[in-house]
């Protein structure tokens, strides 16, 4: 309500007494005083009860004066001869105050309610602003802006007692004040047992923080309280502050959950990881270490004519390729794992990567066909050695699953964004249970399991090797069968 | 035997089965490749063969689940291929009812070993049941419950007795720890191994001419104990 409104108030009251003072002198014959004093008090009370007390005293008192002057022996004059008008005086006045005074009343509380509904609904909506955080990093610093924006703060920082020192999130940063007044504020209303009473307002305090007075409130779960909660801007009322300290030492609280089992999720697949490496390796190890040894025997043995001698021999060079190439893999994943990854870009035409990546799996495209399309003859400005290598991977891939007599399409492109290659087999396509996890480690879906020399590892190299360059692998079936793999590198190009 | 052993090799590995079919055939079995599970239990409903080579790590079925399976149907013998670092596989499969295992990667003689003596072991069940066995320099009478070792009898416990009296039935044969504590102690030992390594302890001390190095009572090493007919230099 500004000034404006209750002016305009007045005005219509004493254009409201005029009215009836010019219509009452027009016709005297309606006019005593009981009718004149009695439509001068519905007047005063319909400003009274809808604007404030001097609006409403002023209209009465421009009544009284009216009621007075026109109307009052002696006319025209602003004596009063009879005490009795005395009471009528004091009836315009107690009408004013009475009910201006209710009218007042009724306002301010349904200013109140408005409020506590507009407060009610911000911590509504800050519950949700602290639910929908599922980064636990995150969740402190975003917080306290959180809290500043849907309480409309000028600041609001989030204090977490560590050791001796405090952690603090800000909203945007200000300054950190004296971490000893914080721990005088964060002992301020706590027993000997460090526990807050449970009430609201207790160990509300104001602290000089970097030259401002900023309200701090206890963060409390129950009667424990973990930190502060330090604002500053409009003033927010005791209980309101208490819920949202409270609602944010849940979120806080919440937070450590999560970290918590975010560690123990980490610790369980990192477990997972490598048993699946011991038993991937195991099997992968051994069954060329077997074949190798017993074609050694066999070698040997007496019993071997020429071509079953020639036979074992070219069994042993294939089998110590497939550990040569599994050792690859092992060295490329350990590589990416340590950062060791070197990155050398140069300007290259897409051809030379699909060039080496075949001559890097040639022992594998062998007799296949594989319908090379290169679209542009654009230069981009990556490293080739990582991106044939991701390549080689695919192309080891589509030939691992599809039929040796089916063609391999193989597709290079530059365009504004950068370098695409697609590599499209005819096999049987990706299984919807093995979509989610094909570039997981070690996975093999379940027809690579039967796949002769599967490690599970090409696509993962594959991913990690494009991720150093900030390249990415899509895959998706084929409307009339086989599975499409996509490599994107954004890159310079020209 | 007249006709060759008919050996089927299940195994989805092209390399192993290069490797390992050439070998078989030249010690004179017929040997029959599938590469699956389930390819393994069709051939066993056709023409049964008179051994199974069993990779337990099969695209389609668990290998222990196709050793479960064989033995619902027949009693052939089955030798078990594993390449896992885990002994539960090979553990589950023997209990199963698989005779005997091979660890990749092994050599050629020991996968032929284990073969002859599954193979063996089919003979001698059609062979009458025997009264005395002479096994490792020892000659073991049923039926008087003794044993002797040239002329000299070795005293032993009734319970040490029957440890030998099992081994030597199933010589050269690995038998799982769940078995024999299973067959001397009742299903209800299964689960306290320390019964027979105290019972084997004490056996070695009587059998063995060392028993700090065991050359005839071999432990398999998480799976279970055998009895060697013969001590190979290898072991």
């Amino acid at each position: 309500m500004n000034f404006s409104a209750d002016g305009r108030k007045l005005v219509v009251g004493v254009v409201g007494i005029v009215s009836l003072t010019l219509f009452f002198h027009q016709w005297p014959q309606v006019a005593n005083a009981a009718t004149v004093a009695l439509s001068f008090l519905v007047v005063v009370l319909l400003v009274a009860a809808t604007a404030r007390l001097w609006v409403a005293v002023t209209t009465s008192f421009v009544a009284m004066l009216s009621f007075n002057f026109f109307f009052l022996p002696p006319v025209g004059t602003l004596t009063i001869s009879d005490p009795q008008n005395w009471i009528a005086l004091m009836a315009f006045l107690a009408v004013a105050l009475v009910a201006s005074n209710l009218s007042a009343v009724a306002r301010t509380r349904t200013q109140e309610a408005l409020m506590r509904r507009d407060e009610v609904g911000k911590l509504f909506d800050l519950s949700r602003d602290v639910l929908l955080i599922t980064d636990s990093e995150a969740a402190n610093s975003s917080l306290a802006g959180f809290i500043a924006r849907r309480f409309e703060l000028d600041y609001v920082a989030i204090c977490l007692p560590a050791g001796r020192d405090w952690t603090i999130f800000e909203s945007h940063a200000a300054g950190a004040p004296n971490p000893d007044e914080l721990t005088a504020a964060f002992n301020t209303g706590r027993n000997n047992d460090g526990q807050l009473a449970v009430a609201s307002g207790v160990g509300h305090r104001m602290v000089v923080w970097a030259g401002d007075a900023v309200q701090v409130v206890p963060l409390r779960l129950g009667a424990k309280a973990i930190g502060l909660l330090a604002t500053r801007g409009r003033s927010i009322d005791a209980g309101t502050l208490d819920a949202i300290a409270g609602l944010t030492a849940l979120a806080i609280e919440r937070a450590q959950f999560l970290d918590e089992r975010k560690a123990a999720e980490f610790a369980r697949r990192s477990e997972e990881l490598k048993s699946a490496l011991l038993a991937s390796l195991g099997h992968d190890l051994r069954t060329p270490l077997t074949a190798i040894r017993v074609a050694a025997d066999n070698l040997e043995s007496s019993w071997a004519d020429e071509a079953q001698r020639r036979d074992q021999r070219e069994l042993i060079v294939t089998e110590v390729d497939r550990l040569t190439r599994l050792f690859q893999n092992i060295l490329d994943m350990a590589r990416i794992d340590a950062g060791a990854v070197t990155h050398d870009a140069r300007w290259v035409a897409p051809t030379e990567i699909v060039d080496a990546a075949r001559s890097r799996v040639e022992h594998l495209l062998r007799g296949r066909t594989v319908k090379v399309t290169v679209e542009s003859d654009g230069l981009v400005r990556l490293d080739p050695r990582l991106a044939a290598a991701a390549l080689s991977h695919l192309l080891e891939n589509a030939a691992q699953y599809s039929d040796p007599t089916a063609r391999i399409e193989l597709e290079a492109a530059v365009s504004t964004e950068g370098l695409m290659i697609a590599v499209r087999d005819h096999g049987k396509g990706i299984t919807a249970a093995d979509l989610p996890h094909l570039f997981d480690r070690f996975y093999r879906g379940a027809a690579g399991k039967s796949g002769r020399s599967g490690t599970g590892m090409g696509l993962a190299i594959a991913r990690g090797l494009l991720a150093l360059e900030g390249g990415r692998i899509t895959v998706e079936n084929c409307d009339d069968g086989g599975a499409r793999f996509t490599i994107i590198v954004p890159a310079e190009v020209r | 035997m007249n006709r060759p052993a008919r050996i089927l090799l299940v195994d989805d590995e092209l390399a192993i089965q290069r490797a390992i079919a050439p070998l078989l055939r030249s010690r004179g079995y017929e040997v029959e490749i599938v590469a699956t599970g389930g390819a393994a239990l069709s051939a066993l409903a056709g023409h049964t063969p008179d051994l199974i080579v069993l990779d337990l790590g099969l695209p389609d079925i668990e290998g222990t689940e196709v050793c479960r399976r064989i033995r619902k149907e027949s009693k052939v013998p089955i030798v078990v291929l594993s390449a896992r670092g885990s002994e539960a596989d090979k553990v589950a499969a023997l209990d199963i009812g698989a005779d005997d295992y091979v660890t990749k990667p092994f050599g050629s003689e020991e996968l032929l070993a284990r073969i002859r003596v599954a193979l063996r072991r089919v003979e001698e069940d059609q062979a009458p049941d025997i009264e005395r066995l002479a096994v490792a320099g020892l000659v073991i009478d049923y039926n008087r419950l003794r044993v002797q070792r040239g002329d000299d009898d070795i005293r032993l416990t009734p319970k040490e007795f029957e440890l030998l009296a099992l081994l030597a039935r199933n010589v050269d044969r690995v038998l799982t720890h769940r078995m024999i504590l299973r067959t001397i102690w009742g299903p209800n030992a299964v689960d306290q191994p320390e019964h027979l390594w105290v019972l084997m302890a004490q056996l070695r001390k009587k059998i063995e001419p060392d028993p700090g190095s065991p050359r005839y009572l071999l432990s398999e090493p998480f799976v279970g104990y055998r009895l060697v007919s013969t001590p190979s230099q290898s072991q």
